[in-house]
């Protein structure tokens, strides 16, 4: 089977096109599937989470992928940030610093993904000189996002993640994938509600909701992630099923998408300059927490 | 009159990062078998770098789910934690309460605590 890609940005005509690619091989199995991007003339490296999560869940189903006829610029880009390595080329040292890797990881590896975090952007002086606060949450919105895909995911094929900063625009992007049961499922079974796709999204980052049953309570990191993209002036993308949600200068915007995607995609961008200190209004003392 | 206990979170998770929901476990459970003796608990925030709501919840929200609400403010205290870190926990700490009002998720998380061998029967 051969399938054309064309240019893939961080955007939902990005993320339809990704998708197709599954829509178009769901039924494959032991097959040889060729994408041709001759016309992928652009591809936003961040988006590599969603692709690679999608090539994987082919392969999974031993199917032989090849990547063919790919531009030399976007070779250039997707063999920096090593996603290429796992399609038959060579890692590029990524010379200006600009790419966190492409990776995957289990659900057990939240300590792992902490590490990469660190190790790849967070102690790296190519990185944006964000303000203290700034870098801070945007630590703990990665972690908030990955921490998602572990508890509620279900994922037994992994999570994926990939980023890349654009100093120029002083934007930085990074996008976790997973192959699991998607919010819509999640939404349906663990609250009990039949929405559509985009609704079920848009119902897990409102208010209190929250999914999760048991012992242990839920129901803040989306919420805690929308309201730092908020005051940031940044952006929130997310794919789940066929839904599309997206967040960006206080406005949301949601839309049924044709196809499916087999999990879940979280894509934020952030404003590297932007100076707020993100401390407290009022202060909180230690003796009224509980 | 029973010892103090004060737990070190870095000490318990071993990294300034208390991010998965697993190391917020290991720290709920040393919490819970302090206050399961009616000992005082406080809890060091000391060279922690980062937390995120899963880790909290775990670590902290869970408690909601086996102790009166009286029993945790009269005999756990935290410190060393950054104003930051302390807005979240106490979002942790209002959005539990709220969690374990629920009478549906409340008798699931007693049955699941007594299915797992915890002592929730004895509230």
């Amino acid at each position: 089977m051969k399938i054309r890609l064309p240019e893939i940005r961080h955007n939902q005509l990005g993320f339809e096109a990704l998708i197709g690619i599954y829509s178009k091989t769901e039924e494959c199995l032991f097959d040889d599937i060729e994408i041709d991007m001759s016309s992928t003339g652009w591809f936003d490296a961040d988006m590599c989470a969603a692709f690679g999560a999608i090539l994987y869940k082919l392969s999974d189903r031993i199917n032989t992928v090849d990547l063919a006829n790919i531009p030399q610029a976007v070779t250039r880009i997707l063999s920096k940030n090593g996603f290429l390595s796992n399609y038959g080329r060579e890692k590029l040292p990524d010379t200006f610093g600009t790419t966190i890797p492409y990776m995957r990881f289990d659900a057990k590896d939240d300590r792992y993904f902490a590490g990469y975090i660190e190790d790849e952007f967070v102690q790296r002086s190519e990185m944006p000189r964000m303000s203290r606060g700034l870098l801070k949450k945007f630590r703990e919105s990665v972690f908030e996002i990955f921490s998602n895909a572990v508890i509620h995911s279900q994922t037994k094929l992994g999570i994926f993640s990939c980023g890349q900063y654009f100093p120029k625009r002083n934007r930085l992007d990074f996008a976790v994938a997973d192959l699991g049961i998607g919010i819509r499922k999640n939404v349906l079974d663990n609250a009990g509600l039949d929405l559509r796709a985009d609704e079920a999204i848009e119902w897990a980052t409102d208010g209190q909701n929250t999914t999760r049953r048991g012992r242990i309570p839920g129901g803040l990191g989306l919420k805690l992630l929308r309201e730092f993209i908020s005051l940031n002036g940044g952006r929130i993308q997310i794919v789940s099923d066929s839904g599309y949600w997206a967040l960006e200068e206080g406005q949301v915007i949601t839309s049924e998408m044709k196809y499916t995607f087999p999990g879940t995609m979280v894509s934020i961008e952030i404003d590297t300059a932007d100076k707020r200190s993100y401390k407290l209004s009022s202060e909180i003392s230690e003796k009224d927490i509980f | 009159m029973k010892k103090n206990v004060t737990l070190s979170i870095f000490e318990i998770v071993g990294s300034p990062l208390c991010v998965a929901s697993d190391d917020g476990q290991k720290v709920y459970d040393r919490i819970a078998s302090a206050l399961k003796e009616d000992r005082s608990v406080t809890v060091s925030f000391h060279n922690v770098s980062s937390v995120t709501s899963a880790f909290l919840n775990a670590a902290i929200g869970q408690l909601y789910g086996t102790f009166s609400e009286d029993k945790i403010r009269s005999r756990l205290k935290v410190k060393d934690i950054q104003p930051d870190d302390l807005a979240l926990l106490k979002r942790v700490v209002v959005t539990a309460k709220q969690y374990f009002k629920d009478p549906k998720r409340f008798d699931k998380a007693v049955q699941a605590t007594i299915e797992d061998g915890g002592d929730a029967r004895k509230r």
